[in-house]
């Protein structure tokens, strides 16, 4: 299979005016498919309605892997996100076809338990969202529901750990039973961060985690990426191409629903295979 | 081109600012029409409240006319002293003030300026104190409402109306002597209905709303919140939860009296429950404000941001979890004004609980969820209909008893849902 697709992918790359045909988008050049994943995607489909979102996407992820997703606005990269920890089952037109291997299981089998499906794969969303709570609550939540601190001292420390990784700790270690609402947005998107690793999952989706954080801010999440790299899974969207330069191994760009092309970060920015690719990081897109 | 972008930009601050003063004008005439609003309703309020108060405050005072009375000890046979003829003490004591009257018809209408009641409170005081038996004591004692209403200037005084010359020289004669003054009338708030107006009070009814009103409060508040969650945050979007929600919103306007007949053919009729009881009342009062509770619950459900949901549900919360840790705690401010609302509907409903027997005339006050009672608007419609001058008086007093319950009602609302509120 890898073969083949590597193979397709010298055919289409083998015609150098790299412009696009008919169904050229419809399969993914670069390399798509790991021989170690941790997780792995084929065929997905996400359907609003009638309106389908993404098409046939089909994508291996590896464990201790940073993996970024860019693409113009509405191509779909929050969608196939939120396909990951089954979010999109929340909202009621959504419907999602295709299999999604979590360590070799199934998550869109109906017996798959999904408070332990998310549990294991944390999301930081797109727009902040902290609970209206004080800010100490809104972090040991996670904690709490899953039994992970028997004592109210663990969780002050988990609280502590995670906002201290989030680079939230210094700004609020004095109010900490201050309402999480009340702090600035960029603050807010730290909180979510920090309120999201507090759980400890093996994978995280971030949704555009820095697009309201300053550059300093923006470093303190780009390191407490890489330092979580070496355990876990992180798949990050993100619209900032030098931030994806920046923290991903690999990246994979999304185009009007289909994921057009996947590589290494290295090779995607410096030497795309897909002429839609080369449109948008070259800012021709459009 | 320059020269043309220029003079666009000139164009448009020029048309902004000709509009300006449209929108100012604008803005004005709607603030002037606001204000309009409130002050009509104000003054609509005032005059209500100012009719009511005139009209009521009076029932709060009360005539009393202080009899010498001897405790004669042939009328009050200590063997038997419950069921001594305390009609006839009183009955002599009044004789005591005018020794001069004789003939029954003078006699009778001498007894009628005081009330029936004051034979009452002299067998209480006996019961109590049995040293009072061959004793004079001088009793301030309930006086009739006839008298309270002339004293009250309700009635006029001329003998042409509803006293005779003799009984208006009385009255005179007491007054000059000091033995006619106006107290607080303590009866009104601690006796149930009577056939009496001086001896009628709020009590029953009061009781008889709080307790109805508990039973509403405890069954509606549960159920109905209970169905909103369901309803917004478990039942899957589609043809049914359509038909529901017209259903629930159908509900909310059918005219209350046909909830009555719903429970007097269910609650009565089926589980055969008490007629006239608090229990009864209750449960058709929850019937009818179950949907305004929904309908507001659902709203207020509805305002708590999806995004709130997804963060929990991403942390890994369960539904129910989402539910009771952020829902809910959001949304109950909402769905309290939802209950007040629908309580204080249930407060002021008279048609259904005419259905199932609530409008008896009840004199005992009611004790037990099961004991017959009445409510207050019930009782409002009671006096309303009485021919009494003083029950037109204790109308509109019951009328004020029931807005200060509807306002500590409303008031402990606002209590509540600051508290909850300031819990985030
Ligand atoms: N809840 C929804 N209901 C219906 N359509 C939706 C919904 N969410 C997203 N879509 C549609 O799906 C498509 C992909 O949306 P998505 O949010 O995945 O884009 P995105 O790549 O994350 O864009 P952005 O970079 O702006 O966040 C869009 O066309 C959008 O209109
Ligand atoms: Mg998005």
């Amino acid at each position: 299979m890898n073969m083949m697709l590597k193979k397709q992918f010298y055919e289409n790359t083998a015609t150098e005016s790299k412009l696009p045909d008919a169904d050229g988008i419809r399969q993914t050049v670069g390399e798509p498919f790991l021989e170690n994943s941790r997780i792995s995607c084929r065929e997905i489909d996400v359907f609003y309605g009638q309106k389908a979102a993404i098409n046939k996407v089909s994508l291996d992820i590896g464990s201790n892997e940073v993996i970024a997703m860019i693409g113009p606005s509405g191509c779909g990269k929050s969608t196939f996100l939120r396909c990951l920890n089954r979010m999109n089952d929340t909202i009621d037109s959504c419907r999602v076809t295709g299999s999604i291997l979590l360590d070799g299981e199934d998550i869109n089998r109906t017996d798959v338990d999904v408070v332990l499906l998310r549990a294991r794969v944390g999301m930081v969303f797109q727009k902040p969202n902290p609970f209206p709570k004080s800010i100490w609550e809104n972090v040991a939540y996670g904690p709490k529901i899953h039994g992970l601190a028997p004592k109210k001292n663990d969780l002050d420390e988990i609280v502590e750990t995670s906002l201290r990784r989030a680079g939230l700790w210094d700004e609020v270690k004095d109010r900490l039973d201050e309402l999480g609402i009340g702090l600035s947005g960029g603050q807010q998107q730290r909180l979510c961060i920090a309120r999201t690793i507090a759980v400890s999952p093996e994978v995280i989706l971030m949704d555009e985690p820095c697009s309201a954080l300053d550059p300093i801010a923006t470093a303190k999440i780009e390191d407490l990426i890489s330092g979580l790299r070496e355990k876990f899974t992180i798949i990050i969207v993100t619209h900032s191409m030098q931030q994806a330069s920046r923290i991903s191994q690999r990246t994979a760009y999304f185009h009007l629903g289909n994921l057009v092309e996947v590589s290494t970060t290295r090779q995607l920015f410096t030497n795309p295979r897909h002429q839609l690719t080369e449109d948008y990081i070259t800012g021709r897109f459009g | 081109m320059t020269e043309k972008k220029k003079y666009n930009l000139h164009s448009v601050t020029d048309r902004v600012h000709s509009g300006l003063s449209r929108r100012y004008r604008a803005e004005k005439c709607f603030r002037r029409f606001g204000v309009c609003a409130i002050g009509l309703s104000l003054f609509f309020l005032v005059i209500l409240f100012a009719d009511i108060m005139h009209k009521g405050l009076p029932a709060f005072l009360q005539t009393q006319i202080k009899l010498a009375v001897f405790f004669d000890p042939e009328l009050l046979p200590l063997e038997n002293l419950e069921t001594a003829d305390f009609n006839a003490l009183l009955k002599s004591s009044c004789r005591a003030l005018f020794p001069g009257v004789k003939g029954r018809r003078s006699k009778k209408s001498l007894y009628k300026l005081v009330s029936d009641g004051a034979a009452y409170e002299l067998r209480k005081q006996v019961l109590r104190n049995h040293k009072l038996i061959g004793t004079t004591q001088d009793l301030w004692l309930i006086a009739d409402d006839e008298l309270d209403m002339l004293m009250k200037g309700n009635i006029a005084r001329n003998p042409t109306g509803r006293f005779n010359q003799q009984q208006l020289y009385w009255i005179e004669k007491l007054e000059q002597d000091g033995r006619l003054r106006r107290r607080f009338n303590l009866t009104f708030f601690t006796s149930g209905d009577s056939r009496d107006p001086e001896l009628s009070g709020i009590l029953g009814a009061l009781s008889g709303t709080v307790l109805t009103l508990l039973i509403t409060l405890m069954f509606s508040f549960p159920i109905g919140i209970g169905a909103a969650i369901y309803l917004e945050e478990f039942l899957k979007k589609g043809r049914f939860s359509d038909f529901l929600e017209v259903n629930i919103n159908n509900l909310a306007a059918v005219p209350s009296i046909i909830f009555g007949l719903l429970g007097l053919g269910i609650f009565i009729n089926f589980f055969g429950l008490p007629r006239s009881a608090p229990l009864v009342g209750g449960l058709v009062l929850t019937l009818m404000t179950l949907p305004t509770i929904i309908i507001s619950s659902r709203a207020a459900i509805k305002a708590v941001p999806p995004s709130i949901r997804e963060a929990a549900l991403g942390l890994g919360a369960s539904p129910v979890q989402v539910v009771f840790h952020h829902v809910l705690p959001l949304a109950l401010p909402g769905m309290l004004t939802g209950t007040i609302i629908g309580m204080a509907r249930a407060l002021g409903e008279t048609a259904p609980l005419l259905m199932i027997g609530m409008v008896a005339f009840i004199v005992d006050i009611p004790k037990s969820f099961n004991s017959a009672a009445t409510v207050l608007p019930v009782q409002i419609y009671l006096w309303a209909d009485s021919p009494e001058r003083a029950f037109t008086e204790r109308t509109s007093a019951a009328i004020i008893v029931l807005l200060v319950f509807l306002v500590l009602m409303n008031a402990s609302a606002v209590y509540l849902r600051r508290k909850f509120e300031r819990r985030w």
